[in-house]
């Protein structure tokens, strides 16, 4: 099937109103909880993630993957009006997008989001269009060794790019495999670490853990936070951005598409890395740098442009290879998992409607992003006038209910308590939950594709080096062990680099949100780290 | 689940021991790893060439093992968060949870999930007794509708349940 018939088809399943109906929902919550502090992208994916087992996979992937990219406009919204962003890939917009707000152009500085970050929405659906077809026909011919380096590539690169220190992330992303391998063997069917417990014979149940780590853990550890919000009273005007405003920032949204684009395919890219990556390139390609950090438009609309492209782009390995990207990108390929469809190289040939329908979904998506948030701004604004309290009451509420529908049993209800438990200590501790469960989802994939490729090596490790694709990963993986120990300095140089000079009040400011005061640290510190998927 | 979390510390405790104690996720961590390099060892490790069911349990723990030996000797402080009074928080609303999941088992949806609401709201969120009584009242009911009515959960049945339908 060529590319065009794909299309074709994409816009069918995408414009059938039920479809319709579900992308709409998903870019809304994305968006409300983009707006609000407590909640992220992964927290409601994750609290989400029952209610897809009743819908068609394809709608459920549209509903997530709306979700997702609904995020990215959303956790603009409070990083310009309030410095408060709402998901950690916002931060960077606050350098620049509060102090337009300061200066009276709030309207401006959230209207060339909005068009940036449908610009570079759409531009990244196209480069998906293009670039996954022929890739997932180069992945057909992989073989187990292959995905062996791919998924321990991919592993590897999440832990260095994540948030926190990567040597944290790795034993995280250990445990990780070593859950996934409680249950029956794949192989010989002999059980492991079940201690006797049927309960324990099919593994431990991905949607549990991840509803306990991401969303009972983010939850709890919010309401240790006692932040307050105050409401924005004033009227926002002049949305739409002035013809010298788009003149302006229109070299940013370019650059700012490609480079999203092309650090979303990467393993471990998405949000943050991305929208630090353009602040980094505006400000150095900005004929008088020092404007930045005082309400420079470009600053604003690099970044955000770039984010929601990378988190568009990050759906390329996902849907062509089977391995994904970042954190949201694990759920979104667990929940497809519990649908009984493996994202793969087969995906495109096998399940088109579920390939193109989400691809043309996304194009819908974004045109609704921009009709809700240039008119509706007001409206989400008031949003943040929900008490934390009250939200974790009722996310608290609404996830033990929802585990409970899975599988009727409320088992799983108590699983869910423990890993939220371990997942809030984690937080506590510096552990990032995002690794140990990007581990668990590929861990099966990994060790099956192991044991195959010591059957079809007769237990020689060269396969893994000899077969050039696989070889070539490795290499790759190598290249980043070492450039990351020479990164680990130039990091710190380089966040230096972006901050501008009011961020260093901002771990102080009277309304600092968790991550920005998570940047500050990582600015402040030694900790060769980017802030990362939460 | 053979993952025990590290115990909370104590909210006062003395500067050096807590840096000390910051070591216990680590040494679960060891402990945890050790534990299943032994446990994969009875279950077969096999070949390399005819791998047994023990083998990749082994490497992957002996991957969490080496980290968790270097995290004891190199482990940036920086990232650890410190107890606070919220913990005590905390603590409190995972019991309030635990006791909604043994309400929920035995009286069903509707009553533990207004219990839990309304004291949730009421005591760790800073509501009013009128704001909390109104949203619990309006939150339990309306989520037994989603999920009883509308999506067909078969919540435990309990007497306020079966007035509303389902």
């Amino acid at each position: 099937m060529g590319i065009s018939d794909g299309i074709v088809q994409g816009f069918a399943v995408a414009l059938d109103p039920v479809n319709l109906l579900y992308v709409f929902a998903g870019v809304l919550i994305g968006t409300v909880i983009g707006v609000l502090p407590g909640l992220g992208p992964t927290a409601t994916i994750a609290l989400l993630l029952p209610l897809t087992y009743t819908i068609e996979p394809a709608t459920a992937v549209i509903l997530l993957a709306g979700i997702y990219y609904g995020s990215m406009y959303g956790g603009t919204i409070t990083s310009v009006l309030l410095r408060l962003p709402g998901e950690a890939a916002s931060v960077v917009t606050t350098f620049d997008g509060y102090q337009m707000a300061r200066q009276g152009r709030a309207g401006p500085a959230l209207g060339i989001a909005a068009i940036g970050s449908f610009v570079g929405g759409i531009l990244s659906v196209l480069g998906l269009m293009l670039l996954a077809p022929p890739l997932a026909d180069l992945a057909v011919s992989f073989g187990p060794p292959e995905y062996v380096a791919l998924t321990a590539l991919g592993i590897l690169l999440v832990t260095y790019l994540g948030s926190g220190s990567p040597l944290k992330s790795l034993s995280m992303a250990a445990l990780g495999l070593l859950l996934a391998t409680v249950g029956q063997d794949p192989i010989t069917g002999t059980t492991r670490f079940t201690f006797g417990s049927v309960a324990l014979f099919d593994g431990l149940d991905f949607v549990a853990v991840a509803m306990g780590l991401f969303g009972v853990g983010e939850i709890l550890h919010s309401l240790e936070r006692t932040d307050k919000v105050q409401a924005v009273t004033r009227r926002i005007r002049h949305i739409w951005p002035t013809r010298q405003d788009l003149r302006d920032s229109s070299g940013a949204i370019a650059r700012g598409s490609v480079l999203g684009f092309v650090i979303g395919v990467l393993p471990g890219g998405g949000g943050v890395i991305s929208s630090l990556a353009s602040y980094a390139l505006e400000k150095r390609r900005a004929k008088d740098p020092s404007r930045f950090g005082r309400g420079a438009i470009e600053g604003v609309a690099g970044p955000e442009t770039a984010n929601n492209a990378s988190s568009t782009s990050a759906f390329i390995p996902l849907l062509t290879l089977g391995i994904p990207a970042n954190v949201v990108l694990a759920l979104i390929f667990g929940a497809l998992l519990i649908q009984g469809v493996t994202p793969g190289p087969q995906l495109i040939s096998e399940e088109p409607e579920i390939f193109w329908g989400v691809i043309a979904s996304m194009v819908v998506g974004n045109v609704m992003l921009l009709v809700l948030n240039i008119p509706l701004v007001g409206v989400f604004v008031q949003l943040l006038r929900v008490r934390a309290g009250v939200l974790a009451a009722f996310a608290l509420l609404v996830t033990m209910a929802g585990v409970f529908s899975v599988n009727n049993d409320s088992f799983d209800m108590w699983v869910v308590l423990v890993f939220g438990v371990i997942g809030w200590l984690m937080k506590k501790t510096g552990f990032e939950p995002g690794p140990l469960v990007l581990a668990f989802v590929l861990g099966s994939i990994m060790e099956r594709a192991f044991r195959q490729s010591m059957l079809l090596s007769g237990g020689s490790l060269d396969v893994f080096v000899t077969r050039p694709l696989s070889g070539g990963l490795l290499a790759v993986m190598a290249a980043v062990v070492v450039l990351s120990l020479v990164m680990a300095r130039r990091r710190r140089a380089a966040f230096r680099h972006v901050e501008p000079e009011g961020e260093a009040d901002l771990g102080t400011a009277p309304t600092p949100g968790r991550d920005t005061r998570r940047t500050s640290d990582s600015v402040d510190t030694d900790v060769p780290s980017a802030p990362g998927e939460r | 689940m053979s993952a025990s979390p590290p115990a909370p510390a104590p909210a006062r405790h003395p500067r050096s021991a807590r840096s000390e104690l910051r070591r216990l996720a680590p040494l679960l961590l060891l402990a945890l790893g050790v534990g299943a390099v032994l446990v994969g060892r009875d279950m077969g490790l096999g070949e390399l060439t005819a791998p047994g069911p023990g083998l990749w349990p082994t490497i992957v723990a002996g991957l969490l093992i080496a980290t968790s030996v270097v995290l004891l000797f190199l482990d940036p402080a920086e990232d650890y968060e410190p107890w606070t009074a919220g913990t005590a928080r905390i603590v409190a609303g995972l019991a309030g949870l635990a006791l909604f999941i043994v309400l929920f088992q035995t009286i069903g949806f509707v009553v533990s999930a207004f219990l839990l609401l309304f004291a949730w709201l009421r005591f760790l969120g800073g509501e009013s007794w009128r704001m909390a009584l109104v949203l619990a009242v309006a939150g339990a009911i309306v989520l037994h509708l989603v999920f009883v009515v509308v999506l067909g959960v078969p919540f435990p049945a309990g007497p306020v349940d079966q007035l509303l339908g389902g």
